[in-house]
């Protein structure tokens, strides 16, 4: 394994967030190359967490830039400060200066509000992380707008001109794949898929993100989390989800898992109706047998 | 491999995306390039780690990583053992060939014909089972069933197709344009106006939101089992496509056939005369090859703003796997995936074929449409 990976590996660790080669590997790679990383997977598997964890590891800024349906260059990019520019013109209304002198004062950088994008391409200092979460939610307009700042991490204000980053942000792009995304932007970025975590990797993330539960409860309740992914449910649930009923157990002083704390918590995990009978009768069924090694 | 030259990597490098191309994985010769510049940032001995990070640069869908994790292990691991890496590439382009199906056109999708047509006998076989909704025993037209529609009521569907097309393209969406006079204050324009005035606002600028661009793409069974519906499932397409500029439709049976032009401007007996010139009506079905061909064949069409519509009753003689592929890719593009069938509406009917059981997770809407009521009922649904 080369050494630079092997450090990431390691930085990522040390800020509680236990991760495997593939993570490690792509995350070298997207600064060894400049490139913005496309990270899609389930929801609730720490996608948004890799971005959080990356900035504090790196001791940089995060930004992010969460996606909706609608979002424009004006919440995306930058927008100006109009209340600002008004008393402005206001208080420069007795001076003697023309209106073209006038026009660029207010249309200066003092005036500009920056928005997610521009911040991360205008830092001073260093590369911040940029996070744009949940891509997948924004329309096929931003999508391609998104291309060509990601392209040439160049923008162009009309009043002001073009700027160019000093410092190329580190790219991060998360989806749930609720919409195929083009292919121009997949091909733009690299590639990471992450999946719910397997028995062994959420234990330990169970273990390392909370640290007060005991050794029996976090193997049995890692266990009926694995067994409940595999129940066709209909919100299948997350890794966040796990670690919501791992702290509540601890704080209700759980010692061990049985039907009636099952059924009393469940709720911390299941997020449907329907999700919640279904558990519920398969765990009067099997509890033990999902709780046992092996299942 | 041991030190290899840095031209090696780069020809080794174009060698594995062109064989991953044949694959239909999307590698560029940029993405190759870039593979190349990886090769030479990472540790060529660690077999993990080249896997990793090649995966990472070349595929760009969790769909690609079968097919990558296959190739890859050919392809590096034939090297390593100093295997003649052209005839790896020359078997996958063999092999590949099965593989890549995308008809650019219906010219090209053609060719699948021998294939249709070996299944041809199945299907006819199938078709000649189905028993038909039984009609309401109400006189009102409402819930008089399509297949017992005279001319004169073909109207009543045409203006229903219309109204519901106005509907669709009114809704506002959440971008602005600018206008001359509305309700929303542009402060932009404005203060950019004022400046002329000494700063004053004299005069305001206003802006609204956009319309939504929805596009309506319609995909109707042809086939011999949905005969009795057909013609007026056609009618109901037709006043769609002229009422609103983004229309798509295609018919299907055993193979895809785009429409829309000779739906366009032209009244509705012109537009049934020159689809006579159609092949394959009222014959087997072919679902889920129909719809794949066209998820691959027009993949422009369906986006976000797209509302898809199915129109069959779900015989379908081909894979129920392929069809709940298509589907699922098909969902995964359009904003909404509608499928209409006509036998729905009969108390004995479930859909068990085994087409209809592989669809049914895929779709936002399975409805009937036999009448006039099942039609209204639909305007509700088609919003985005």
């Amino acid at each position: 394994m080369r050494e630079e990976v092997r450090q990431i590996k390691e930085l990522l660790e040390r800020q509680a967030y236990v991760t495997d080669a593939a993570v490690a590997t792509s995350l070298y790679l997207a600064m060894a190359l400049g490139k913005p990383l496309l990270i899609e997977g389930p929801a609730g598997v720490g996608k948004t967490e890799i971005a959080k964890v990356l900035a504090r590891a790196l001791d940089t800024d995060l930004i992010r830039l969460q996606c909706y349906e609608g979002l424009d260059a004006t919440t995306a990019l930058y927008e100006w400060n109009y209340p600002r520019q008004m008393l402005h013109i206001k208080l420069q209304e007795s001076t003697p200066s023309d209106a073209a002198e006038k026009e660029a004062s207010i249309f200066s950088e003092p005036f500009l509000l920056k928005r997610p994008l521009l911040q991360a391409i205008t830092d001073p200092n260093r590369s911040p992380v940029l996070l744009i979460d949940e891509v997948d939610r924004s329309d096929e307009e931003f999508e391609a707008f998104l291309l060509e700042v990601l392209s040439e991490f160049q923008v162009t204000i009309p009043e002001i001109g073009s700027i160019t980053a000093a410092h190329r942000p580190h790219v991060v792009l998360t989806s749930n794949r609720s919409r195929e995304l083009s292919d121009a932007l997949r091909r733009r970025c690299l590639y990471l898929w992450i999946d719910y975590p397997s028995f062994d990797k959420e234990l330990q993330i169970v273990r390392t993100k909370v640290p007060r539960i005991s050794e029996a409860l976090s193997l049995e309740l890692t266990r009926v989390i694995q067994a409940s992914r595999s129940l066709s449910l209909s919100k299948v649930p997350g890794v966040a989800e796990t670690l919501d009923w791992a702290a509540s157990l601890v704080a209700l002083n759980t010692a061990h898992l049985d039907r009636e704390v099952v059924s009393e918590t469940m709720g911390c995990f299941l997020k449907d109706e329907a999700d919640l009978r279904k558990f519920e009768t398969e765990a009067a069924a099997r509890l033990e047998e999902m709780m046992s090694p092996g299942s | 491999m041991n030190a290899p030259s840095s031209e090696s990597i780069l020809t080794n490098s174009v060698m594995f995306c062109r064989s991953l191309r044949e694959r239909g994985v999307a590698a560029t010769p940029a993405e190759a390039v870039d593979a190349a510049r990886t090769l030479n940032l990472i540790d060529l001995d660690d077999r993990q780690e080249t896997f990793l990070s090649l995966r990472s640069v070349l595929t760009s869908r969790v769909e690609d990583f079968e097919i990558f994790a296959e190739l890859f292990e050919e392809f590096w691991c034939g090297l390593s053992h100093s295997a003649q890496p052209q005839n790896i590439i020359e078997r996958e382009a063999r092999s590949g060939a099965d593989h890549k199906k995308r008809p650019a056109s219906i010219e090209s999708s053609q060719k699948g014909l021998p294939f249709f047509l070996d299944n041809w006998g199945a299907a006819s076989n199938d078709s000649t089972e189905i028993n038909t909704p039984a009609a309401s025993n109400s006189e009102s037209t409402a819930e008089k069933d399509f297949s017992l529609f005279g001319a004169d009521e073909l109207e009543e569907i045409a203006r229903l197709a219309r109204r519901i097309v106005r509907k669709l393209a009114s809704k506002p969406s959440r971008r602005w344009k600018p206008v001359r006079r509305g309700s929303r204050v542009d402060l932009r324009r404005s203060l950019r106006a004022s400046l002329r005035t000494g700063g004053e606002l004299l005069q305001l600028s206003f802006k609204q939101r956009k319309p939504k661009k929805t596009r309506l793409v319609v995909l109707c069974d042809v086939s011999g089992s949905m005969d009795l519906y057909t013609r007026l499932l056609l009618q109901f397409i037709h006043a769609l496509q002229n009422s609103l500029a983004r229309v798509e439709t295609f018919v299907f049976s055993t193979s895809l056939e785009r429409i829309t032009g000779r739906l366009k401007n032209k009244d509705y007996e012109r537009a049934l005369e020159s689809l006579g010139e159609t092949r394959g009506w009222s014959g087997g079905t072919l679902i889920g090859p129909s719809l794949a061909a066209f998820v691959s064949g027009w993949p422009n069409l369906v986006d976000r703003r797209t509302i898809v519509i199915i129109l069959s009753d779900g015989w379908d003689t081909g894979e129920p796997e392929e069809l709940a592929a298509s589907l699922a890719r098909l969902k995964r593009r359009a904003g909404k995936l509608i499928w209409l069938n006509p036998l729905l509406a009969s108390p004995e009917y479930r859909p068990l074929t085994r087409g209809m059981r592989a669809a049914l997770p895929h779709l936002d809407l399975f409805a009937p449409l036999h009448n006039l009521q099942s039609l209204r009922a639909l305007e509700r649904h088609l919003v985005l």
